[in-house]
């Protein structure tokens, strides 16, 4: 029998090459990126930190497919993003968060973050900011760190600095904190981890580097001046790097795609508005932490930063 | 027809926007014409060797070679200014159709990394270029020509100014040579030629007989390969098998045309003949992530993004208030898009969309 030979060229528009970077490439990227911080919150926080971020990220990707299947499309989770969303989320809560709250955060995170804006690209605000907004507001007792993780040794240096001034902060060493002997959401803390993980993003290129900057110029900068106004009142601004959730921000929720402005200098702007905002709200906010706010209040100025652009080629 | 074995005696001679002058079966010479360019900016086709037309289509003219004789060569002394450039278009040199032309840059830079056509012209073809390049000067009449090159190259053409352009891509497409040179963005009355166009209007003033060759990068060097050989051919030739699935590109592979069949013949703006194998394809039908990686590497400063969610959805009006006409179609936008959308694709329809509604709407108000 004579076999069928099949033969037909590929056609198509170029580029006929591809530099090899997927969605899904760039999602498990952030997720390794994650890890080391990951690592490090179990090993602080122990099993019910490890309970939290399982729960939240099966959640995520429950959350989509259910979303997918109403909306009647095909399901997306194999890019990984849910998995993202579900533990960016997880990081940003107590380590003690009960399983309704980590369950309801993290589907909110997906459904109203980022399904109901259509599939991922489509959302003004990162994901998992979203759920931690309707969380905190809804349920502040359970969200407030320093209430619910009243059974462990470590203290909440951003919610003493917030409730009883900069004296009673008991972490004074930079040291202490950057290994992450501090409470707060449970991955957000682990400086060290978070910062080598913010690194090979940076480095790999999956993420600019000029927000990560901003965020850190801005922050740096803000806390200076109030630094500068009055040491006695004022934390410095190594203290606003290394406490909550900043450097997270800055790295893995500030450069999310679609809420943040694409080009360089409002890049850079958008940067040094999450930056100046952080240091604002947990100055002048009810909020200890102000990360996730910071970024919520600046992803809504990214159309108005998107505006800044330079002529087209050759136009005069 | 998509058949895995081409033959060396059969030309196939790519039609576009060209009117076929030949019939199935009919007797040509070497150097006939056998189609008319109805763009003003293009050259006619000619046959590369004489023999019988086995195949007219709107798209293609299939030659079989056959013994017979050549055209006689065209005398060319005496002419100048657009006379001169309309001969040299008959006889197959694409010459862009302009009136004033105060600037003219010669674009020897090869325009893909890769590519190796226009540095071995420089190297090997430097008295036909010489030929070519006075004979543009004669017919455009510029104030001021310059020839530029990549660094390191030391060749020059006599009385015309040499510039040093970077190769890193895209830096050698013409708009950026355009501006490297003039230190202008789309400077008026400026034309950027490519030099193997200038190598055929070398070869057609040194010869008197029409474009049948043109320098061809394939794998590693550069050679001369006759108009309207199979690209298949060159390949295998080349000790490649070609697989189903595959793709043959002519030119780049950030801007290249792929071709329909491995029969489709070498054309005269053919910079390179490859083959490229990819296990997934480049683009799917997938929406924008918002991730930016195109805007921010867009050498036009475009929003390809936005263009072409706009063209998605059939908006091409914001796509033009966008700016989707200053794109000079670099490629870079879908080489890097991390959803792997046909980025090129949409900004084409895009394009495609408003020439023809501006064509329609042009036939409606004239009287």
């Amino acid at each position: 029998m004579k076999p069928l030979n099949p033969f037909a060229l590929t056609v198509s528009v170029p580029p006929h090459r591809h530099c090899g970077t997927t969605v899904r490439d760039r999602m498990l990227t952030i997720l390794v990126a994650m890890l080391p911080a990951a690592v490090m919150a179990s090993m602080t926080f122990g099993m019910p930190a490890i309970r939290v971020m399982a729960l939240s990220m099966a959640t995520a990707v429950l959350a989509e497919m259910a979303c997918d299947y109403f909306m009647d499309r095909e399901t997306d989770v194999n890019d990984f993003h849910a998995f993202t969303v579900g533990l960016s989320f997880a990081f940003l809560l107590p380590a003690s968060a009960p399983w309704w709250l980590v369950a309801f955060g993290s589907a909110a995170s997906i459904v109203l973050g980022k399904m109901a804006f259509g599939p991922l690209g489509g959302s003004p605000f990162c994901a998992p900011l979203v759920g931690w907004a309707i969380c905190r507001i809804s349920w502040p007792s359970f969200m407030d760190i320093d209430a619910s993780m009243l059974g462990m040794d470590l203290t909440y240096p951003l919610a003493q600095l917030k409730n009883f001034g900069l004296d009673a902060v008991q972490i004074t060493d930079s040291r202490q904190l950057f290994l992450g002997k501090q409470l707060g959401g449970l991955g957000a803390v682990q400086i060290a981890g978070v910062l080598l993980g913010g690194m090979l993003l940076v480095l790999r290129k999956h993420v600019s580097s000029i927000i990560p900057v901003g965020v850190i110029g801005g922050v740096a900068l803000t806390a200076f001046l109030f630094n500068w106004i009055d040491p006695s009142m004022y934390a410095s601004p190594a203290f606003h790097l290394l406490t909550g959730s900043t450097l997270f921000g800055a790295f893995f929720l500030a450069t999310d795609g679609p809420s943040s402005p694409n080009r360089q200098i409002p890049m850079l702007l958008f940067g040094l508005l999450v930056g100046a905002l952080i240091v604002i709200i947990r100055i002048y906010g009810v909020y200890p932490d102000g990360v996730p706010f910071a970024i919520l209040l600046a992803n809504l100025f990214t159309p108005a930063l998107e505006r800044i652009r330079p002529k087209p080629f050759g136009r005069r | 027809m998509n058949t895995r074995s081409t033959h060396t005696a059969t030309a196939e001679l790519t039609l576009n926007r060209h009117c076929p002058l030949v019939t199935c079966g009919q007797k040509v010479e070497r150097g006939e014409r056998i189609a008319t360019a109805s763009d003003p900016g293009m050259g006619d086709i000619h046959a590369p060797f004489p023999g019988s037309v086995e195949h007219v289509d709107p798209y293609r003219i299939r030659i079989a070679r056959e013994g017979g004789e050549t055209v006689d060569p065209a005398i060319l002394d005496g002419l100048g200014g657009q006379d001169l450039l309309a001969r040299l278009r008959e006889l197959g040199a694409d010459l862009p159709a302009r009136g004033q032309v105060d600037i003219l840059i010669l674009n020897g830079v090869d325009e893909e990394p890769g590519l190796l056509s226009r540095r071995t012209l420089l190297a090997e073809k430097l008295e036909t270029l010489r030929t070519g390049a006075s004979a543009l000067v004669r017919g455009y009449k510029p104030a001021e020509v310059t020839l530029a090159v990549p660094g390191g190259v030391k060749e020059s053409l006599p009385d015309i100014a040499v510039k040093v352009v970077s190769d890193q891509y895209p830096q050698g497409l013409d708009p950026l040579v355009a501006k490297a040179v003039t230190g202008q963005e789309a400077p008026d009355n400026t034309l950027v030629v490519g030099l193997e166009t200038v190598f055929h209007a070398g070869m057609v003033m040194e010869t008197g007989l029409p474009v049948m060759e043109t320098m061809v990068t394939v794998d590693n060097s550069a050679r001369l390969i006759s108009l309207g050989s199979p690209v298949g051919e060159i390949l295998t030739s080349d000790g490649l098998t070609i697989h189903d699935g595959d793709r043959i590109v002519l030119g780049g592979v950030l801007r290249g045309t792929a071709a329909a069949s491995p029969g489709q013949g070498v054309d005269r703006a053919t910079t390179a003949v490859s083959l490229i194998r990819n296990p997934t394809p480049v683009a799917m039908d997938a929406a924008c992530v918002g991730c930016g990686e195109c805007v921010r590497r867009c050498p036009a400063r475009l929003d390809p993004a936005m263009i072409t969610s706009y063209a998605e959805f059939g908006q091409y009006e914001k796509a033009e208030a966008e700016a989707v006409d200053v794109c000079f179609e670099c490629g870079l936008c879908g080489f890097f898009c991390i959803a792997r959308r046909p980025m090129l694709q949409y900004i084409r329809l895009a394009k495609h969309e408003l020439a023809k509604a501006k064509a329609q709407s042009g036939e409606e108000t004239q009287p």
